[in-house]
This record gives structure tokens, C-alpha cells and sequence, in this order.
């Protein structure tokens, strides 16, 4: 799909201009094959309707020391 | 009494009766640690001081007041990426071999207040995988070998763990999983691995790969000892905020179980998995009910996936920053962290919600049922000068595997026959969140009727 593939190029480019420096040409070519992996996966996760009261599943503990 | 390929059953028996002490078994296993370690690549640090100490201990603890557990005095080893005083912890990494804690993770303290014998720090895979791995020589320490052939990989991450109980060289030790690395070494070697519900085990003083994913659980000869090393793990622990409070207690249940079998799960398996497997579905029919059972489509993989993604990318985050990758052993690990640095906290919240939706699937599907059967894995051990993704490059989906993790459920691998080549294959039973109990009992029963879990590698003779 022609905006998955932008995406991908786009977000690749970010990589490259972040770490573009340490990392050989063909790492490089390595690096954006993942980018595209990651890409399609967030496709397939956005791809699911969720409502606005579906909470992510997280941990959090508001913390109050004892006696303060 | 020979104490090699015992279960931790029989030991602690024969320790009971005076048929051996735990100073002698601290001795012959470290023995055979030196001895057979590096012919497999298991081993990164052998802990022969505080394996004496602790043994001595135990040895006067039991003379003084009785054994006090079926653990009390019996050796294991743990994955390097478990915190230990007294020997460096290199989560498997060449840039942090010469890492050191002061302290020794909960699983270690509870497993020492069991009277248990810390013997050895076991190989792994370098930073259990975190950074993409494709072959068996992502690791300082080299490729750990299956003892079934030195030709074939133990799996992973938690290579030597599985490697080193398979070739006797311990009786039991904990792994670790986040996606597969308990299950995976299991499977290639041969032995019994569970793989806990999230939570049911502190994960205080282990590496972290992904926080929300990231199970400790044993590797042992049998799925009995298996429940026996769980119950002295378990256990909450303020330490680390996601661990239960559900108490655990090992009890084998004795039932008319009921057992799913997911319609696609000898997709693209090789022939002798899938042999063995069906196999071994006769052998679970004389006890159980075995049904079809499928699993609605869904993107399981994409969900763990990007959860994983997502959390081992803050997790290592000076890896990238720093450029300490570039230390690492394989060359994929050394680019691997890169590309998921630009993974949106939009996506990651979205798998965290969807999240919530696959542990829902998992619990209508599964309510219905003790364990879900299917292949461990879909090959045996793959060659160990080899990419293990090219030995199967079907395109069958692992939503056992991204489902099980994922939704933080219990599943044990247990072998289950064995290859032309004379590799183990294995058999997996997952359970709903906190049965380990009903999938335990599930594999002692398969064990109880074979005897695949009592052969062992010829060339790591008793």
C-alpha cells in the first residue's frame, strides 16, 4: 500500500539521519527492511477498530511513603 | 545412588535416606559441568566456591534439623541474565562480561532459602535475543550445542539451561522467556521447560527485554520437577510489582481432562514433528479428550510483536545511544536495535489495547479447556552453522507462541519422540492464566504413560 510504503521511507529516513553515521551501507539496507516490518505490523494493529473506552493493558501505582 | 539424570524427586529422596549428601552431588555435577561445559558451549561461569559453601550448609542443615524441602541440597544452574553475588552476570553480551551485581535476584534468594545449591551461571543467547538474532552464534560464548549432536543448536535464549539439563550436568535451572526462549531450548534438547503465567515468578534482579513480557520459569528432566522448582520461585514480591499474590502450591490433579488442538497446528511442522505429535495425540486420547479447537483471526503476532518491539527498544536504549551494539557477537545484533527506535507510542498503545482484546480470545477459546496441544516447535534442532529462520522459512504464523506470551499464559514443552537424526522434537500444553497446575498435571500424565523424558544423549553417559 502506497501509504505504508511512505511511512516506511519516511520513518527510515529519521534512522538514517539519527544513527545514519554508525551504521555501514549495508546495515543500512538491513535497518529499513525492519522499518518495514514494523510498518506492517502497526498496519495490522490499526487495522482493528477499538472503542474509546478500551484501555491499554498497563501497571501503574500512584506512590504515597506512609505517614507524609 | 547416581544422581546423574535423576529427577529432582529422586535425589531428594536418596538425600533423605543417606544415599547421598549434598556436598557429593555438588561435586559430581560441578565435575561434569567442567568436564562436558565446554564441549557444548553451556557454560559461562562455574561457581564452585558457593556451590561448596551453600552445600556444606544444607548438608549441616539437614543433619541438625532435616531436610526441609525437595530442593534442600539439590544443585541447578541459572541463565546469565539472572543476578548472582559472587560471579559476573553477562546477560550473554561480550561488551558486559565483566558485569557484577551485589545482589542475588528473588528467584536465586527463594530458591537458596529452599536449601538449593547455585552451581553455575548457563550460556544464553547475548541479551536473550533483544536485538534480532538469526543464528546460534549470537553469543559470546559461542553456539551452544543440543547434546543430542554437536552439529545441531540447543535453542534459545536460554541455550544452556537447556542444553546443560539435557546433558546432565545440572538437575535443573531456571530460563527466562519473553517470546519462545524457554519453550525453544525445551524442545531442542529434549527436556521438560515451563514457561509460567506472567507475574508468577519475580522477575527482581533478571535483564529485562520487555517488562510486560518477560517470564522466569525452570527447565528440568520432568514436568513433576518442573512444578516442584516453580512452587519455590513463585510467590509476590514487592520488588517487583507485577508478580501475583495468588499463592502457588504444585498439586497434580488427577481428572478426565479436556484437551484443544488448534486446526492449523501441524502447518508447515516437519514430517517428524508432526509424526511425533501425532503420536502423541494417541497416547493423550487414552486419558483425555482431544478436540479441533481454532483461533479467530486476529493479529497475535502483531500485537507481541510490537509490544516487544516497543519495550526492548527503551530497555536497551543506551545500546543505541551509545553504540554499545556494536560490541555484541552476531553481526545482526550489531544493527538490529535501530530500526525500532522509530516505532510511534501511538502503535505501542494500540498492541497494549488490543492487548486486552487477545486476552479475551485466549479466554473464550480456552475456557472450554485444561491445555491447548500443539508442536513445541515446528522443526527439531536446526544445524548450528545455520540461520534457524532459513531451516523453516514457511510462512505459518506462531500465534501460540505471540497468543501464549502475549496474554502472559502458562505452557510447558515436553519431548515428545525424536527426529531421523536422532533430534528431539516436543510437545507444548498451554493453559489458561494461573493453571500451571492443570498443564502440569496434563504433561505428568504423558509422562507417566512414555518415556521419551527418560533417554538421554548417548554421549553424555551417567
Amino acid at each position: 500500500m502506497e501509504s505504508t510504503r511512505v511511512e516506511a521511507e519516511t520513518l527510515f529516513r529519521l534512522v538514517e539521519q539519527l544513527y545514519g553515521a554508525v551504521l555501514a551501507e549495508a546495515e543500512l539496507e538491513e535497518v529499513r527492511k525492519g522499518v518495514e516490518r514494523i510498518v506492517e505490523a502497526s498496519s495490522e494493529l490499526r487495522a482493528v477498530k477499538l472503542g474509546n473506552w478500551d484501555e491499554p493493558f498497563t501497571v501503574f501505582t500512584p506512590r504515597r511513603r506512609r505517614g507524609k | 545412588m547416581n544422581p546423574v539424570y535423576a529427577s529432582v524427586r529422586e535425589i531428594s529422596e536418596a538425600i533423605r535416606t543417606g544415599e547421598t549428601s549434598p556436598v557429593d552431588l555438588a561435586e559430581v555435577f560441578i565435575g561434569r559441568l567442567r568436564e562436558h561445559g565446554p564441549k557444548l558451549n553451556s557454560v559461562v561461569t562455574i561457581m564452585e566456591g558457593r556451590a561448596l559453601k551453600e552445600a556444606k550448609e544444607a548438608q549441616r542443615e539437614i543433619r541438625e534439623k532435616g531436610q526441609g524441602g525437595p530442593l534442600h541440597g539439590i544443585p541447578y544452574g541459572v541463565k546469565d541474565l539472572i543476578a548472582t553475588r559472587g560471579a559476573p552476570t553477562t546477560w550473554g553480551a561480550a561488551p558486559l562480561k565483566d558485569q557484577v551485581f551485589n545482589h542475588d535476584a528473588t528467584a536465586v534468594m527463594r530458591l537458596r532459602r529452599g536449601g538449593a545449591v547455585l552451581c553455575a551461571k548457563l550460556a544464553m543467547i547475548e541479551l536473550a535475543g533483544g536485538m534480532g538474532y538469526r543464528q546460534p552464534y549470537a553469543s559470546f560464548t559461542g553456539p551452544c550445542a543440543t547434546p543430542w549432536s554437536l552439529k545441531h543448536w540447543s535453542g534459545g535464549s536460554s541455550s544452556g539451561s537447556g542444553s546443560s539439563v539435557a546433558a546432565g550436568l545440572v538437575p535443573f535451572a531456571l530460563g527466562s522467556e519473553t517470546w519462545g526462549s524457554i519453550l525453544s531450548p525445551a524442545n531442542n534438547c529434549g527436556v521438560s521447560g515451563l514457561r509460567p503465567t506472567y507475574g508468577r515468578v519475580s522477575r527482581h534482579g533478571a535483564m529485562a527485554l520487555s517488562w510486560t513480557l518477560d517470564k522466569l520459569g525452570p527447565l528440568c528432566l520432568t514436568a513433576d520437577d518442573c512444578g516442584i522448582v516453580l512452587e519455590a520461585v513463585s510467590g509476590y514480591d514487592p520488588r517487583d510489582t507485577t508478580t501475583t499474590r495468588k499463592r502457588y502450591k504444585y498439586k497434580v490433579e488427577v481428572d478426565e481432562f479436556r484437551l484443544g488442538v488448534p486446526k492449523d497446528a501441524l502447518d508447515e511442522t516437519q514430517e517428524a514433528v508432526a509424526g511425533s505429535f501425532r503420536e502423541s495425540l494417541r497416547v493423550l486420547e487414552r486419558f483425555a479428550t482431544v478436540e479441533e479447537v481454532e483461533f479467530p483471526v486476529f493479529p497475535y503476532e502483531a500485537v507481541t510483536r510490537t509490544i516487544l518491539n516497543a519495550e526492548a527498544a527503551s530497555a536497551f536504549d543506551e545500546f543505541t545511544e551509545e553504540d554499545l551494539a556494536r560490541g555484541l557477537t552476531a553481526p545482526e545484533d550489531r544493527y538490529g536495535p535501530y530500526a525500532r527506535t522509530i516505532l510511534l507510542a501511538r502503535d505501542y498503545l494500540k498492541a497494549l489495547r488490543l492487548r486486552a482484546r487477545m486476552a479475551e480470545i485466549a479466554e473464550n477459546v480456552m475456557s472450554g479447556y485444561d491445555a491447548i496441544v500443539a508442536p513445541a516447535r515446528k522443526t527439531a534442532a536446526s544445524p548450528i552453522d545455520q540461520e534457524f529462520r532459513k531451516v523453516a522459512p514457511g510462512t505459518a504464523k506462531d500465534v501460540m507462541g505471540a497468543l501464549g506470551n502475549g496474554a502472559g499464559l502458562p505452557a510447558i514443552s515436553v519431548p515428545n519422540g525424536f527426529s531421523e537424526e536422532g533430534l528431539p522434537t516436543g510437545i507444548q500444553f498451554m493453559g489458561r492464566a494461573y493453571d500451571e497446575n492443570r498443564v502440569l498435571s496434563v504433561a505428568v500424565e504423558y509422562q507417566r504413560r512414555t518415556d521419551w523424558h527418560r533417554r538421554h544423549p548417548p554421549a553424555f553417559k551417567a
